[in-house]
């Protein structure tokens, strides 16, 4: 049985023996005790990896991918590779990776918000556009689950850019009560097969033909289990985005809602247009003032005018980020709800991969 | 913490109020904008469920500090 002192992820294939790599245990270790993981083992980043990694984004290792000034650093080229090798990343990733950086340093998206919130969102990295088929970045089957390399390492290399390079470490700078497991990677492809309407990117102004990468902080995530009609499934949107303990109630927080399979080909078949389905759910997000007094969520006693006012958890159908993925089996969409207090957060533009 | 060392930045004079179970994330902005003496006002964690008269009073009891640290200023 041979050994060798190289890392296990520069090893070359050999056919007919196991090559052990006597000291890859001994790096993970090493990247441990820096505290450089998010809590599972990471890849250690060799030279050759990282330049590959550069290689394959045109990119000179200081280069300057995104500024953030509430956390006095520049976060460079070199350091987003680091990162993404160490989440396990193929060097092709880069370029999605890279502008999900430069997404997290958008001023709308509100990165100090976002990443040191005590609701700790998720943040889902949504890709648009050619590349996600090129790369094989999930869209369809279990598109939140589990198996993909794509998926799971893109979102993981934003989480460790987030702890290693942004030093939103948990308990510290990012003062989550509960997290979500979504927090260790979340990363997605539109379904833009068949799409009953324009997908995410180009709706935002950007050609078919172009890649995307928009960032989007989820409080949480609902799934919406329904057999019903067009009209009864918006209601039922409309009420997981406005759920009583629902952080983004009261500050209008935008959201975001990706429909299954089944429910868009139900919508497809409404012929509402997807402005139209947005007006809906946002109509649908209506709880009573007197609900929400009951509810604690704002003071004072009840009074019978407040049994008919209405407050909406969401002020315009501009608010719904409304995308299509899942599988096309099954009548199940995720509901997201925003993450926070205000709406000026939670939302990057959508950034075009270069 | 981080908006009251902007508001000093631009010429404000400001005094954060923070919440004990917020110190080290106070400390921890602090010393990534280069003020680790930055003075702030501590008061009892949690804020968020007192009512609007325990409020005010928190905010009677504390507005002699906050005037004082604001006469002080900033550290240099």
């Amino acid at each position: 049985m041979a050994t060798t002192t190289q890392s296990a992820a520069t090893l070359p294939e050999a056919e007919g023996e196991v090559c052990i790599p006597i000291n890859a245990s001994e790096q993970i270790e090493f990247c441990y005790a820096r505290g450089w993981t998010d809590g599972l083992p990471v890849v250690p980043a060799s030279r050759f990896l990282v330049g590959e990694m550069l290689e394959a984004g045109s990119l000179k290792p200081d280069a300057v991918i995104a500024d953030m000034p509430s956390r006095k650093v520049a976060v460079t080229a070199e350091k987003v590779a680091i990162n993404a090798v160490m989440a396990g990343c193929k060097a092709e990733y880069m370029p999605v990776v890279v502008a999900a950086v430069k997404a997290l340093a958008a001023p709308e998206f509100g990165l100090h918000h976002v990443a040191s919130a005590l609701s700790g969102p998720t943040i889902v990295i949504l890709v648009n556009g050619p590349i996600a088929q090129k790369l094989r970045i999930n869209a369809t089957n279990n598109v939140f689950g589990p198996g993909v390399r794509a998926n799971a390492t893109i979102g993981r290399a934003l989480r460790l850019v987030l702890l290693n390079c942004l030093k939103y470490s948990p308990g510290v700078s990012d003062r989550a009560t509960m997290g979500t497991p979504g927090k260790y990677t979340c990363c997605i492809a539109e379904n833009e097969e068949d799409h009953p309407w324009q997908p995410w990117h180009v709706e935002r102004g950007f050609k078919p033909e172009d890649s995307t990468v928009t960032l989007v902080a989820a409080s949480t995530m609902i799934q919406i289990w329904h057999y019903g009609d067009h009209v009864q499934l918006l209601r039922s949107i409309g009420d997981a985005m406005s759920f009583l303990g629902s952080i983004a109630i009261l500050g209008r927080t935008p959201g975001a809602v990706v429909l299954g399979g089944e429910h868009t080909q139900l919508l497809r078949a409404s012929g509402l247009s997807k402005k139209q389905i947005c007006e809906r759910i946002v109509q649908h997000t209506g709880r009573t003032i007197a609900e929400l007094k009951r509810a604690g969520r704002i003071d004072g006693a009840v009074t019978p005018e407040d049994e008919t006012r209405i407050h909406y958890a969401l002020d315009t159908p501009e608010e719904v980020m409304l995308i299509c993925a899942g599988s096309p089996i099954g009548a199940l969409s995720m509901v997201m709800p925003g993450f926070g207090s205000s709406k000026t957060a939670g939302r990057s533009p959508a950034i075009l991969i270069e | 913490m981080l908006d009251a060392v902007i508001l000093e930045k631009a010429g404000i004079p400001a005094i954060p109020i923070i919440t004990d179970a917020f110190d080290a994330t106070a400390g921890e902005m602090a010393q990534l904008w280069g003020v680790p003496d930055f003075r702030f006002v501590m008061i009892p964690h949690p804020l968020a469920t007192l009512t609007s008269a325990d409020i005010d009073r928190r905010a009677e009891e504390l507005i002699g500090k906050v005037l004082g640290l604001l006469q002080q200023g900033q550290p240099d």
